[in-house]
């Protein structure tokens, strides 16, 4: 990588890494300080009541093994809304535990002859707490919050999966992308946040703890003492301060409300996600007078449904096929017609959601092989794996690996047993089958990777997976109040083809550009070939 | 004035006793040691007297009137209280560990800091050098007389002392013993002390009680005491250091 390209690539994105940091120190500082003012006093309770303390802290603990997406997918099912709000109370829980933990090993840890003494000179117990045992644990208690915050700064990388923003923004991004540069760009940050935040709460617990020595103090001890006690205040200070003048105003902490003029777009966490959401993004600002919030690289299918419904966003693409299956939990349908028929009836009746003419593009899960693999065992549809299955090892997404119209069916249409099957993330499932680490993978039939990594798909001969065809799914609200995003989209409509969504999928995946920039030029193209309306 | 009478303490429910039917008036302005060895009951009767233990059966008075009607908390307050292993707050200065009744109290914080001033200088410490540092910068024999300080602040008219020198090697415990003695005459405080000490207790003891397994053995001066041994156990319990001491003079 040449540093040229590099230090440009880095100074164009200066003015966001801003914004994402100061998003990310307020979430961090907001959930570590709820953390503070809910797990400190519920430490003194249970310290207290100590039949409370089994059930408060096993329930704390469980609340830590909740994996982070399932969490954030929990609450934004539970809140009905995204962004920063579901994100901090997501982070508040993870960062309860060490709170709570600590602030009742310290309580504890204050020797019994001291406590004796305390009450033998006459302590009130109100005295007793205030005086001398909540002082002595201090320096745990304060280690707990320094853990807390730390951990809290990783698992809020997460929190852009609900459109929190924050540096995960760009770990996001990258890994959608297959962009390595993108993933550094939030975690090198993020690691020095982690760092530096470590460094200033354990510089905080370190001025605690010096005393005032008469001899031996230098001049300048009793000054650092002081600003290592202060230090915390000035990083609050300065996250608040980068937060407020962080270009971006709304910060996704903001929550649509119909009447406004802006649309909220969504999109899940990979390539043809952004670029669709690009593309749509692009031409309702090109078309109509409304502005368009980008909420991209949510989690996934859930999320970008869950957002939608509650209004937290207005649109994104889905895929008639995933909506039957994944969020109507219907039996597949092998007919196109059919599927668009059903889920267009189901989301009108259920969601008010409307679905708009698709893309024209049907991107179907591909079973795929490596080339040359495909061509020495003479693989050319999913039922000539059956024999060799046994011996293969298969990485999926984890929808996929989850999903009734993905590999559990899957396995059943067509009697498929593998070897092992690995949760792979998409970014990572392409080069891992070209790295000959698996054998089989679900790539998605538009994907640019097939291609860029010597990969063949074979053919669905039994016909198990149903047609998905990319479509935007809008809330009726929304096309109530601005009839003309339904006219805007419509120029979308059939504009896209599985040649030609593989390769805008391969320019941004392979070529490394962005998917504003391919769709800004595809939008180009399809003008010129038919002029659009005024 | 102090009084027990006939009070018990057991910690089975009956099935041992730790102190066993004590009664003792302890006149004011007297020193009386507790003496005896580990768990023979002397540091219970000492915590029971401000109500750290409550006893099984029995009637502790201060002041003529029974602790189990006074307030806990404003009873130890009027009773000085040197802890074994001296139990100074190691998070506040010199200083502050000896106000800390005071400011529990209410007084103002001038008031405070003449009266530990004063009491640093009582028991050999200089504020200056001392005032402003913390008990873990201290040697033991130091932080003893911290707690000595401590426990006189509020000018009570008791003092608990539970082995207070007991941590503490030879020679400072017996320069702590000699300024024990001075200021004792000083103060002329009500003074309970406990020790398993024999020499301490002979030492600093106006009457030394004996106990034995929870049981009173004998109560006297020393003269009373030494003279006239009330029980095998006491007589054993003298005659011992004794015959060390003679063995050990042989020996120069």
């Amino acid at each position: 990588m040449d540093p040229t390209s590099l230090s440009v690539f880095v100074s164009e994105r200066l003015p966001e890494l801003y914004v994402r940091t100061g998003e990310h120190l307020m979430l961090t500082g907001c959930s570590s300080g709820a953390a503070m003012l809910i797990g400190i006093p519920v430490g003194m309770v249970i310290f207290q009541k100590s039949w409370l303390r089994n059930p408060a802290m096993a329930t704390i603990g469980i609340l830590q093994t909740i994996p982070s997406l399932a969490m954030l997918a929990f609450l934004l099912a539970l809140l009905h809304r995204i962004g920063a709000i579901p994100a901090i109370i997501a982070l508040t829980l993870y960062a309860l535990l060490p709170i709570v933990r600590n602030t009742l090993t310290g309580l504890e840890g204050v020797s019994p002859q001291i406590m004796e003494a305390a009450r033998g000179i006459g302590m009130t117990s109100g005295q007793q707490l205030r005086m001398v045992r909540i002082p002595l644990a201090l320096p745990v208690i304060v280690a707990g919050i320094r853990t807390a915050a730390v951990v809290v700064v990783g698992i809020a990388t997460l929190s852009a999966f609900i459109g929190a923003g924050g540096l995960g923004q760009f770990i996001n991004r990258g890994l959608a992308l297959s962009n390595t540069r993108l993933i550094l760009l939030g975690a090198i940050p993020a690691a020095i946040l982690a760092l530096l935040i470590d460094f200033v709460i354990g510089a905080f617990e370190w001025g605690l703890r010096q005393k005032k020595k008469p001899e031996g103090s230098g001049p300048f001890r009793g000054m650092i003492q002081f600003i290592a006690r202060i230090l915390p205040l000035l990083l609050i200070g300065g996250g608040i301060f980068v937060y407020l003048t962080g270009p971006e105003a709304h910060h996704g902490l903001t929550s649509n409300s119909s009447g406004t003029q802006r649309i909220i777009i969504g999109t899940k966490n990979f390539t043809e996600q952004l670029i669709l959401g690009e593309l749509m993004a692009q031409i309702i600002e090109q078309e109509t007078t409304l502005s368009v919030e980008r909420q991209f690289n949510l989690g996934g299918t859930m999320i970008c449904h869950g957002a939608l419904v509650s209004g937290a966003i207005d649109l994104y693409a889905e895929y008639t096929g995933t909506g039957l299956t994944a969020i109507l939990k219907s039996p597949g349908i092998n007919d196109s017609e059919q599927v668009m028929k059903h889920v267009r009836a189901a989301y009108g009746r259920r969601f008010h959601v409307r679905w708009l003419a698709p893309f024209g593009f049907n991107n179907t899960y591909a079973i795929t092989v490596r080339k040359d693999d495909a061509a020495q065992h003479k693989w050319r549809a999913i039922s000539d794996l059956a024999k060799e299955a046994p011996r293969l090892r298969a990485g999926f997404t984890a929808e996929f690996a989850e999903r009734p119209d993905g590999y559990p069916g899957l396995g059943k249409a067509y009697g498929l047993k593998f070897l092992e099957i690995k949760d792979l993330d998409p970014a990572i499932m392409y080069s891992a089958i070209a790295n000959k680490e698996i054998d089989v993978i679900c790539a998605f039939a538009t994907d640019g990777r097939i291609a860029a990594h010597h990969l063949t798909p074979l053919t669905d001969d039994r016909g198990f997976f149903p047609p998905y065809q990319a479509a935007p799914v809008v809330r009726e609200e929304c096309l109530n109040a601005h009839p003309e995003v339904t006219e805007a989209l419509s120029l979308l409509s059939g504009a896209l083809n599985n040649e030609t969504m593989q390769r805008l999928n391969f320019e941004v995946d392979a070529k490394k550009r962005s998917p504003a920039d391919v769709a800004r030029e595809f939008l180009k193209e399809i003008g010129k070939r038919h002029p659009l309306a005024e | 004035m102090i009084r027990l009478r006939q009070v018990s303490k057991s910690f089975d429910n009956g099935r041992t006793y730790a102190v066993k039917e004590l009664s003792i008036k302890i006149q004011p302005g007297e020193t009386l040691v507790l003496l005896g060895s580990s768990g023979c009951g002397k540091t219970t009767t000492l915590k029971m007297i401000n109500r750290l233990i409550e006893p099984t059966s029995g009637v502790i008075e201060v002041d003529g009137r029974d602790i189990t009607h006074q307030d806990p908390v404003q009873l130890r307050r009027r009773i000085g209280y040197v802890f074994q292993g001296i139990g100074l707050f190691p998070h506040m200065t010199i200083e502050q560990n000896v106000d800390v009744v005071p400011r529990l109290l209410g007084w103002s914080p001038k008031r405070r800091k003449a009266r530990a001033l004063q009491l640093l200088h009582l028991v050999g410490l200089s504020p200056p050098d001392f005032g402003d540092r913390f008990p873990d910068e201290l040697s033991g024999g130091q932080q003893q007389r911290v707690g000595v300080a401590r426990a006189l602040a509020s000018d009570p008219d008791y003092l608990l002392m539970d082995e207070p020198f007991g941590a503490l090697d030879a020679l400072s415990r017996e320069l702590l013993q000699q300024e024990m003695l001075s200021l004792k005459e000083q103060l002329k405080k009500t003074i309970v002390f406990v020790t398993h000490d024999i020499f301490e207790a002979l030492l600093l003891g106006d009457r030394i009680l004996i106990l034995h397994q929870g049981n009173l053995e004998q109560i006297g001066t020393k003269k009373e005491i030494l003279s006239a041994p009330a029980t095998p156990f006491v007589r054993d319990l003298f005659a011992k250091p004794a015959r060390q001491l003679a063995e050990f003079q042989g020996m120069l």
